[in-house]
């Protein structure tokens, strides 16, 4: 596909207090870098979350992304697997196409 | 690197807290990993959740606790029990046979029990505070590659260690995960139960644990996984066993025959002489569904409940002010400004308000040319922001700088020297009598000897300066702060001097005095922010911005900062030279006003405070400067609730320092931003204190830090109870108690708002935090629309109407 790599990318909403759980596993398994969107909104499984709050980073909820190349990626996702099935936080897994395959290994 | 275990050791160790240094004391709720479930089943091992049986019956006795509060709390927490029984010919309810029955059953507490000290636990406490102190004498080897990796090289030559032992260290895996691996294997403990056995590991040196959290995420340097690696290694070396814990105390349940014989109690307490079977068996009925262990819970709310009614009923309707106030004072939301805000208002031209004490002003701050800094911001935040200052005279501040640097090198060498173990006999010789004189002056006159060192000493906050706010926020985000200031406080009209008060403690020989300067501040005082905020406000181009967004601050409105000593209660106002002379009147005036409310607010102080008398308030003010005092000043001790709404529903009310207050009006806040930010930032800090004072007190020897008297400080990172063993959590005793009986009333936080009910429903329905709190338990909510309407109380089921008064009180 007009030269791109095939990778896998992780995507995880966890409440910000857990998030540094899943930003070590992201680093362990050698990943070159994860992005943090902070103050995510939105309906899930424990309900409403209105998002940003101006005062509170440490209650509101992260979404932290994160591309591999799929040969590294299947570690990462059982451990977040793991991590998750005691705890609220959600994973979302997708093939994703990138044009400098170099940065993500 | 092995993710999965590293996952499981995520997972084992999510429940924990992770507790800040004391050098920057931030209260933390210690049982927050517990609060998505109900607070009655946070119940641990060696942890307790209420008082004993003697302390409620004796509560009852005084009037403290009544019929209508169990009564009341029986009905939230059974509500089953609403029907009508004849007993004896009499008819009586349900509630009052189960009010007698709480009175008349005996139940023993399970006691908090403080964990032992293992010669495992004894021998990580002191590899971890050695690795992690940050001022040792000399630094421990290989530290730089990480805790297991220096423990591994290091152990191969610890005498403590049986020469098979630190014989085979040396074979051990370099890497943390792999020796953790390695001695789950050989421990035998099989692949399903590694969590809960890591858990288990966890529970041990809850302090240190607790601490090795807080560092990994904000520092990094030791992480869970290298701790237990060493432990569960040095397990497998030692052959220890590992069994995971069975979780939670076990509560036996009531035998039928126990119920009966209850039963036949209460019941002839009713019905008398003329009771018979059938009697008992309606009691018992009763007596089955509010079963022993229950009554622990249901007597603390109904303790609290008595509280809550009596500070709702205490609640007026004063007019507005409409009048333009002379003086304004916003402090922080602490408790402790209550008293300060009350006696200042005595004064019908004075104004108040309450704000978190960060003033929305979230900074990293550091004096000009200092070496260090401080973050000086809600611990719910990261800092992103420098604050340092400006001096004023340019021209001084080489000299000053130079003589507070002389002053620093003067005292490290004394230090150093009078420390140091190769000192000469020489340098004692020479230098003893001045540290005797001084330690004499100091014992026996600490007043005289603090204002001996203040005259000898040059002080950098002499130093004139301004705080460089163009620096650190762009002009946008200064306005926005304002702004969102403005409208959180519900400030509608403007005085001529609008003084905006931080808070600081002051203290000697005090390991805990970050635990009472400002909890909004990050365990820090919060004169930066007051100075941050007062520029921001006085800055022209903040005030065209507002004024663009309907906010008006008149042009002869001057806002100065200034800092409440909560020892001594004064407030000083900062930055003096700033003060354009036109207002330098009514900046004598504050002073005279204050210093008339800190002669009251000592004097009232003194009536609580441990060995304190109200005839003597310059002995209370000396505290601050006494090396022996270890009740400087009661803290937040007490604290019970929270107020946010108008200072109309509070003027003029005796709060007795419990409250934190937090100004709110909701016609400045038609979309409900600024209820949002309170409810979701000053709330929760208030949360974590008062629960940290809270289980402090129930649990001064598992979640306290217990008594100061034996406290040993490692560097700045916390303390220890003699000479080793586990980092304490909390707050010590002298913070909650006095010899043996508390002065802090454990209870959940009351929190009172004066807003539409229906902004308050969407914000807790918005927000997991809130719903956890309040759906759970943790801490209550009470409401009215306006000062017309009636209270309601947020239940899970909506919200319900609060009784006028309480009967029986």
């Amino acid at each position: 596909m007009n030269n791109l790599t095939q990778m896998t990318r992780l995507e995880v909403v966890v409440p910000a207090r857990d998030a540094p759980a899943i930003r070590e596993l992201i680093t362990s398994a050698g990943a070159t870098g994860y992005t943090s969107v902070s103050g995510v909104s939105g309906i899930g499984h424990h309900g409403q979350h209105s998002g940003a709050l101006l005062f509170n980073e440490y209650d509101t909820l992260t979404m932290l992304i994160t591309v591999l190349p799929p040969g590294n990626a299947g570690e990462l996702i059982d451990a977040i697997q793991q991590l998750l099935s005691t705890s609220s936080g959600v994973m979302f897994v997708s093939d994703t196409y990138v044009s400098r395959p170099d940065y993500f290994q | 690197m092995n993710l999965i275990l590293r996952a499981q050791v995520a997972t084992a160790a999510h429940d924990i807290v992770p507790s800040w240094p004391v050098e920057s004391f931030i209260a933390v709720n210690p049982l927050a990993g517990h609060e998505r479930r109900p607070f009655e089943a946070a119940a641990a091992s060696g942890v307790v959740l209420a008082r004993s049986r003697d302390a409620y019956l004796a509560d009852a006795g005084r009037g403290r606790i009544v019929d209508a509060d169990l009564e009341a709390a029986l009905a939230e927490r059974v509500p089953e029990l609403a029907w009508q029984l004849a007993i004896g010919g009499k008819s009586v309810s349900a509630l009052s046979v189960a009010v007698l029955d709480m009175r008349n059953a005996q139940w023993n507490s399970p006691a908090a029990t403080e964990p032992s000290a293992p010669w495992l636990d004894e021998y990580l406490a002191t590899w971890v505070s050695s690795y992690l102190n940050p001022d040792p004498l000399w630094a421990m080897p290989h530290k730089q590659h990480g805790f297991y990796q220096a423990w591994r090289a290091l152990a191969r030559r610890d005498p403590s260690l049986l020469r098979t032992v630190r014989r085979m260290v040396t074979e051990l895996p370099v890497e943390p995960d792999a020796a953790l691996a390695w001695a789950l294997v050989k421990l035998g403990v099989p692949a399903e139960a590694v969590t809960e056995t890591l858990r288990t590991e966890l529970q041990h040196l809850p302090g240190w644990v607790g601490y090795i959290k807080w560092r990994a995420e904000k520092i990094g340097d030791i992480d869970l996984l290298s701790y237990l690696g060493v432990r569960l290694t040095l397990q497998a070396l030692l052959g220890l066993t590992c069994v995971p814990s069975t979780r939670g105390p076990v509560l036996a349940n009531e035998t039928p025959q126990a119920v009966w014989h209850r039963a036949e109690q209460v019941a002839r307490l009713i019905g008398g002489s003329r009771t018979d079977r059938d009697d008992i068996a309606a009691v018992s009925r009763v007596l089955a569904i509010n079963p022993v262990p229950d009554h622990a819970l249901t007597w603390q709310k109904a303790y609290e409940l008595h509280y809550r009614t009596a500070l709702v009923n205490a609640l007026r309707n004063t007019d507005p002010y409409t009048p333009r106030p002379q003086l304004q004072l916003v402090m922080c939301i602490d408790p402790r400004s209550e008293g300060m805000r009350r006696h200042v208002e005595v004064l019908p031209e004075m104004e108040t308000f309450g704000f978190a004490g960060f003033f929305g002003v979230p900074v990293r701050f550091s004096r000009y040319g200092a070496r260090g800094a401080i973050n000086s911001l809600p611990a719910l935040l990261t800092a992103r922001h420098h604050l340092t200052e400006e001096p004023t005279p340019s021209a001084q501040a080489e000299d000053h700088i130079t003589s507070g640097r002389t002053r620093d090198a003067f005292r490290r060498s004394t230090h150093r020297a009078d420390s140091g173990t190769v000192t000469p006999f020489a340098f004692a010789e020479v230098s003893g009598w001045l540290y005797g004189a001084i330690s004499v002056l100091r014992t026996l006159t600490p007043t005289l000897e603090a204002r001996i060192h203040r005259f000898l000493t040059p002080s950098t906050a002499a130093l004139a300066s301004t705080v460089t706010i163009g620096d650190a926020f762009t002009l946008q985000e200064r306005a926005a702060m304002a702004e969102t200031a403005v409208r959180m406080m519900g400030i509608t009209q403007f005085a001529p001097l609008v003084v905006l008060a931080g808070h600081a403690s002051e203290s000697m020989n005090n390991l805990y005095q970050s635990a009472l300067d400002c909890g909004a501040c990050g365990g820090n005082p919060g004169a930066a922010n007051a100075r941050a905020s007062a520029a921001i406000f006085n800055d022209p181009d903040v005030r065209s911005l507002l004024a663009a967004r309907g906010i008006e601050i008149p042009s002869d409105s001057f806002f100065i900062a200034a800092e409440h000593n909560t020892v001594t209660d004064a407030v000083t106002l900062l930055d003096r030279h700033l003060v354009p002379q036109s207002h330098v009147d009514a900046a004598r005036t504050f002073d005279r006003v204050q210093r008339t409310a800190a002669g009251r607010l000592v004097k009232e102080r003194a009536q609580n405070l441990p060995g304190a008398s109200p005839h003597d308030p310059a002995r209370v003010q000396g505290r601050a400067h006494d090396w022996a005092e270890v009740y400087p000043e009661l803290g937040l001790a007490g604290n019970a609730a929270m107020i946010i709404g108008p200072r109309q529903l509070t003027r003029g009310v005796n709060l007795d320092r419990r409250v934190f207050l937090h100004s709110y009006e909701t016609e400045l806040d038609l979309d409900g931003a600024a209820l949002e930010t309170i409810m979701t930032a000053p709330l929760v800090v208030a949360q974590w204190i008062n629960h940290q004072y809270y289980f402090s007190a129930l649990n001064p020897d598992t979640l306290g830090a217990g008594t100061k008297t034996i406290h040993n400080a490692i560097g700045t990172i916390g303390v220890i109870a003699g000479h080793a063993g586990d980092l304490r959590r909390g707050l010590p005793w002298q913070s909650v108690g006095h010899g043996d009986q508390l002065f802090h009333e454990p209870m959940r936080l009351t929190v009172v708002i004066q807003a539409p009910l229906d902004s308050i429903g969407r914000i807790v329905s918005g927000n997991q935090m809130l719903r956890n709190l309040l759906d759970n338990d943790w801490i209550t909510l009470t409401a009215r629309n306006d000062p017309a309407a009636l209270w309601y109380r947020y239940t899970s089921y909506g919200w319900t109407v609060v009784p006028n008064a309480l009967k029986g009180t």
